[in-house]
């Protein structure tokens, strides 16, 4: 487990300056070749990040918190090496949970990672997403449902079984 | 401290100081977030219905694939893919298609790759999103055996 502020990780860096001088760049292009086109994706990322942003404070807020009244080593008990089932109850529930884009929450996970989480919990919570509860009486509307309730019990079943593959893998290599 | 009591603790620490660390943490990693959220914006720009719609032939083994790609390359509200899925759908695209589409749509995402492996580590990233790949195919196909196999 990597130290959670040793001195090269608190000094502060950019990360990802290139993809997003290469994005630059990419509609620099589609602007010469598709300007209006191209002031339509603008537009409809601004309208993303507009979107993203509460969700980026509510993460800030929550990792702090986490941090404020965590003890890194009752998380390693809870969702670390011995989290076991009540672990992945967790992973799952919270990924059920969770709103937003998947990569909103990156930050926060790579943060708890550092406390010891473990990436079998991660690819689990990932997966889980999949299940939208809010969005359920649509997909019931558009898909019926018996498809609604197989696909978002396999999406569970699936999520926990891909999160005990990734550390079989991981532990094997 | 033992061990096995509760997950919280507050030991003391300075909420101030850790908000300030969390929000310099998202703030690292804003050019590799503005850049996802300018590609989400080229997808949604430059792709429209059709064009997705187009890529689907009719033959259900090499639709559930096409679903799944194209879903996993897709970007967007989950519930924009619940919208196309039903049109697909009414034009005669098979389920188990349509269901590796809308699973895919939300559990892979190739555009927001660069920023997974950033945060979580290149290795990790590829396992994760080769098993979500797989299962995503098997979860559309148990899905509508299950749903055959109630009629």
């Amino acid at each position: 487990m990597a130290p959670v502020d040793s001195p090269k990780q608190r000094r502060f860096h950019w990360r990802g300056l290139k993809t997003f001088l290469a994005v630059l760049v990419l509609y620099g292009v589609l602007a010469l070749l598709s300007p209006e086109k191209t002031m339509e994706a603008a537009k409809v990322s601004l309208g993303v990040l507009e979107e993203i942003l509460p969700i980026l404070g509510v993460v800030v807020f929550f990792t702090a918190a986490l941090h404020y009244w965590l003890d890194p080593r009752k998380l390693a008990k809870h969702l670390g090496e011995e989290g076991g089932l009540k672990g992945w109850g967790i992973a799952l529930t919270a990924g059920i949970l969770s709103h937003g884009p998947m990569y909103a929450w990156y930050p926060m996970i790579e943060d708890l990672r550092k406390h010891g989480l473990r990436d079998g919990y991660i690819a689990a919570f990932f997966y889980a997403r999949a299940v939208k509860i809010p969005l359920l009486p649509i997909m019931i509307h558009y898909f019926g449902w018996a498809f609604t309730v197989f696909l978002s019990l396999y999406i569970v079943l699936g999520a926990w079984v891909q999160g005990i593959l990734v550390e079989r893998i991981e532990g094997r290599s | 401290m033992d061990a096995g009591g509760p997950l919280f603790v507050n030991e003391r620490r300075s909420y101030r100081k850790e908000l300030k660390k969390a929000a310099i943490g998202i703030l690292s990693l804003m050019p590799m977030m503005l850049a996802i959220v300018g590609l989400v914006g080229i997808f949604q720009a430059f792709v429209n219905k059709e064009m997705l719609a187009s890529l689907f032939s009719g033959d259900a083994v090499r639709d559930t694939l096409v679903g799944t790609v194209a879903g996993g390359i897709a970007v967007g509200q989950a519930l924009i893919s619940y919208i196309l899925g039903g049109e697909l759908l009414q034009e005669g695209i098979s389920l188990y298609a349509v269901a590796a589409f809308i699973l895919a749509w939300v559990t892979l995402g190739v555009v927001q790759l660069p920023l997974e492996a950033e945060v979580l580590g290149v290795r990790f990233t590829v396992l994760r999103n080769v098993l979500a790949f797989l299962f995503t195919i098997l979860v559309a196909v148990a899905t509508v055996w299950s749903i055959q196999w109630l009629r």
